[in-house]
């Protein structure tokens, strides 16, 4: 078991009002797994992404990663965990726009504490790996979307962690590039990578093995991925159709 | 080796942070910059002030020292001159007195300055502000400095008949007798004509402020009678020996107390300079110097600690997604401030090197266009490097803490 929930709650204070934007979440996720978590926006799958990559703490809850509890450690310790054991790919991309690929490559590496020539080799393979070797010394302002996409993709293999966590990856990138990206999962998925793909889109969700749906911050369906997205695409149906009606 | 590339790369990102904007860093360096150029100029006016003075006072001979109704050197504080002017004045009957009844003193001259003077030769002239002084024949000897390069210095005789000759300056000679020897002509210094009969040597600037080249020198007699008598005289006296300076000084107290009519207790009517009383002089006015050169660089040190403040508040502000980027990556506080740490201090360090620079410029310029002895020495280097750093770090700390303290999630959701 690679990762554990329990019972995991988020509360937010807004104002006088309090937001649940994690209400209860239980949910178990073996090695070499490769989930998507869907839902509605504001459903709480940002929250629940954070919380897994140790970059949120929950209000209340445990949370096993990897067999350590992480749900009461310092910020030191946490850090030192996301360096270790978690590699991010968000929507925006999040590379450094003043540093080349490479260096935004190797800046886990520098966390790490590795020497400059072993973050260089590193670096150069993990490119290579998502197909960018000859864009090393681009910054991002010189790279397409996807490209980029591919730096940060570079960038969370590059510490070889034991989870990557991807939150709408193909959000920001026009469909053929999306798929490009995806497939790039499918790859990872295959080569034994423990992958949570974070998506509102049901067609993402149905080519997961699994995915779990998230509303109002709780898990209301857990199953194969096809499924998920079915239950998904009937709920934005009658959600629709409630719309219209009178 | 690890440690040093991590400093290394946030040098680089710092320098990155000065490039961003130029024009803006410049700005907010200003105050550093200027507070270091204050602390090196101002080290380096007291230190060349302290060379020069110790290499003059040295020419000078531990033997000599000055009786006068004034008080000798640069003074500071309130002085009541009306009390100095009420004295009686010194004449040549003292300097004789002096030299007769004391001893312990081996000879001693009399001087008197007339102002400044236009000295013309047939042919050229000088601007008007040649030193003339009117000195005993004794002179020379008193002061111990100045040879003769040319000719000679008059005699007892000639000042007793008031003979018309003049000593001149290297600088004046050089003036009025380019390429030829200005012995045996004759120049006029303030309607007198007068004759040559020998020119002093080089002797360069005293305290870098008053040249002594550019003087004339002339009988005493000869210039109370041409330029006014009223004048009181310095007197310069020369002990026997290194050994008998105190008993020279007593003695002549003694005899002038008597001679001024002293009341017994009452306190001198007169001055006694010695090389020390030149020394604590100079020490006065590089206290002054050193304090108000510490109140400039002070107030420069925070306006430019400030200054150090907000482009760090900025730049944190400015880059909160990177900081929220890089402690998603696993850095973890201890890195992001003294990621923001160092750059700050590079940053006033930039800011010290400017200075640094402009010091030495401004050191170099005061030598050159104004004579001032200038010299900057190797530890104000040091200190205003230190100094920079020490403001870079003191006011860069608070954005440091402030960036390292960021939620990674709030951060990352910048634009
Ligand atoms: N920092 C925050 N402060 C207050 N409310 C928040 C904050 N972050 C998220 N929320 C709320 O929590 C809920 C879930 O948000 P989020 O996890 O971002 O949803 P999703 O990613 O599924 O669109 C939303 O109602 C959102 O408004
Ligand atoms: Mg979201």
């Amino acid at each position: 078991m690679l990762i554990r929930l329990e019972d995991i709650r988020r509360y937010y204070t807004v104002g006088e009002e309090e937001v649940h934007a994690l209400d209860g979440v239980s949910i178990a996720i073996e090695k070499g797994e490769w989930t998507s978590i869907i839902g509605q926006s504001g459903s709480g799958k940002s929250t629940l992404m954070n919380v897994l990559g140790c970059l949120d703490t929950p209000t209340s809850g445990r949370y096993i990663l990897n067999g350590q509890d992480v749900s009461g450690m310092s910020d030191n310790a946490l850090a030192d965990i996301r360096n270790r054991e978690i590699g991010f790919i968000f929507q925006t991309f999040q590379l450094l726009p003043r540093e080349t690929a490479q260096a935004n490559v190797e800046l886990p590496l520098v966390y790490r504490g590795l020497r400059a020539r072993e973050r260089h080799e590193r670096a150069t393979a993990a490119l290579e790996k998502v197909g960018l070797a000859n864009r090393v010394h681009h910054r991002p302002n010189e790279l397409s979307g996807g490209q980029r996409q591919r730096v940060a993709i570079a960038r969370a293999l590059v510490t070889e962690p034991s989870l990557l966590l991807a939150d709408e990856p193909t959000g920001n990138l026009d469909s053929a590039t999306g798929e490009e990206i995806i497939r790039l999962f499918e790859q990872l998925h295959s080569a034994g990578h423990t992958l949570v793909l974070v998506t509102h889109e049901p067609a993402i969700a149905a080519r997961c093995p699994r995915a779990v749906r998230l509303m109002d911050g709780k898990v209301v369906s857990d199953g194969p991925g096809a499924q998920v997205a079915l239950e998904s695409r009937a709920e934005r149906a009658r959600a629709a159709a409630a719309a219209v009606a009178p | 080796m690890k440690g040093l590339s991590g400093l290394f790369d946030n040098v680089r990102l710092a320098f990155g942070t000065l490039w961003a904007n130029p024009l803006r860093s410049l700005l907010t360096l200003l105050g550093v910059v200027i507070g270091v150029a204050t602390v090196v100029s101002m080290m380096a006016l007291i230190e060349g002030l302290r060379l020069k003075v110790t290499r003059d006072l040295g020419q000078l001979g531990a033997n000599t020292f000055t009786v006068s109704k004034w008080p000798g050197g640069v003074n500071f504080g309130r002085i009541d001159w009306r009390r100095f002017q009420r004295r009686p004045a010194f004449h040549l009957s003292d300097v004789q007195l002096i030299r007769q009844s004391c001893p312990a003193v081996k000879t001693a001259s009399g001087q008197t300055g007339f102002g400044l003077f236009k000295v013309a030769s047939d042919r050229a002239e000088t601007s008007p502000n040649v030193f003339a002084m009117g000195a005993t024949s004794e002179w020379l000897e008193t002061t111990g400095i100045l040879g003769i390069a040319e000719g000679r210095f008059y005699s007892p005789s000639e000042v007793e008949e008031e003979r018309k000759v003049v000593v001149l300056g290297t600088e004046v000679a050089a003036q009025l007798f380019p390429g030829e020897s200005p012995l045996g002509q004759t120049v006029r210094i303030g309607g007198k004509v007068l004759r040559v009969i020998g020119v002093l040597s080089k002797r360069g600037k005293f305290l870098g402020l008053f040249n002594m080249d550019n003087i004339v020198v002339l009988p005493l007699t000869t210039a109370m009678d041409a330029y006014g008598k009223d004048h009181s005289l310095r007197i310069n006296v020369v002990a026997q020996g290194p050994e008998l300076v105190q008993r020279a000084q007593d003695e002549v107290t003694a005899v002038l107390r008597r001679r001024r009519d002293v009341a017994p207790g009452a306190p001198n009517n007169f001055e006694i300079d010695t090389n020390e009383s030149v020394t604590r002089t100079f020490n006065n006015l590089s206290r002054v110097i050193a304090a108000g050169g510490a109140g400039i660089c002070l107030l420069s040190l925070i306006v430019g600690g400030i200054g150090i403040l907000n482009i760090m508040l900025v730049s944190v502000t400015e880059r909160t997604r990177e900081i929220g980027i890089r402690k998603a990556l696993g850095a973890k506080r201890g890195r992001i401030l003294g990621q923001f740490a160092i750059e700050a201090v590079t940053l006033s360090f930039v800011g010290g090197i400017i200075g640094l620079v402009l010091g030495f410029g401004i050191a170099f310029l005061a030598r050159w266009a104004f004579g001032f002895p200038t010299v900057v020495p190797p530890w104000a280097v040091v200190l205003a490097l230190a100094m920079s750093s020490g403001v870079g770090l003191v006011f860069g700390i608070y954005p440091a803490a402030r960036a390292a303290r960021l939620d990674p999630v709030e951060a990352m959701r910048m634009e």
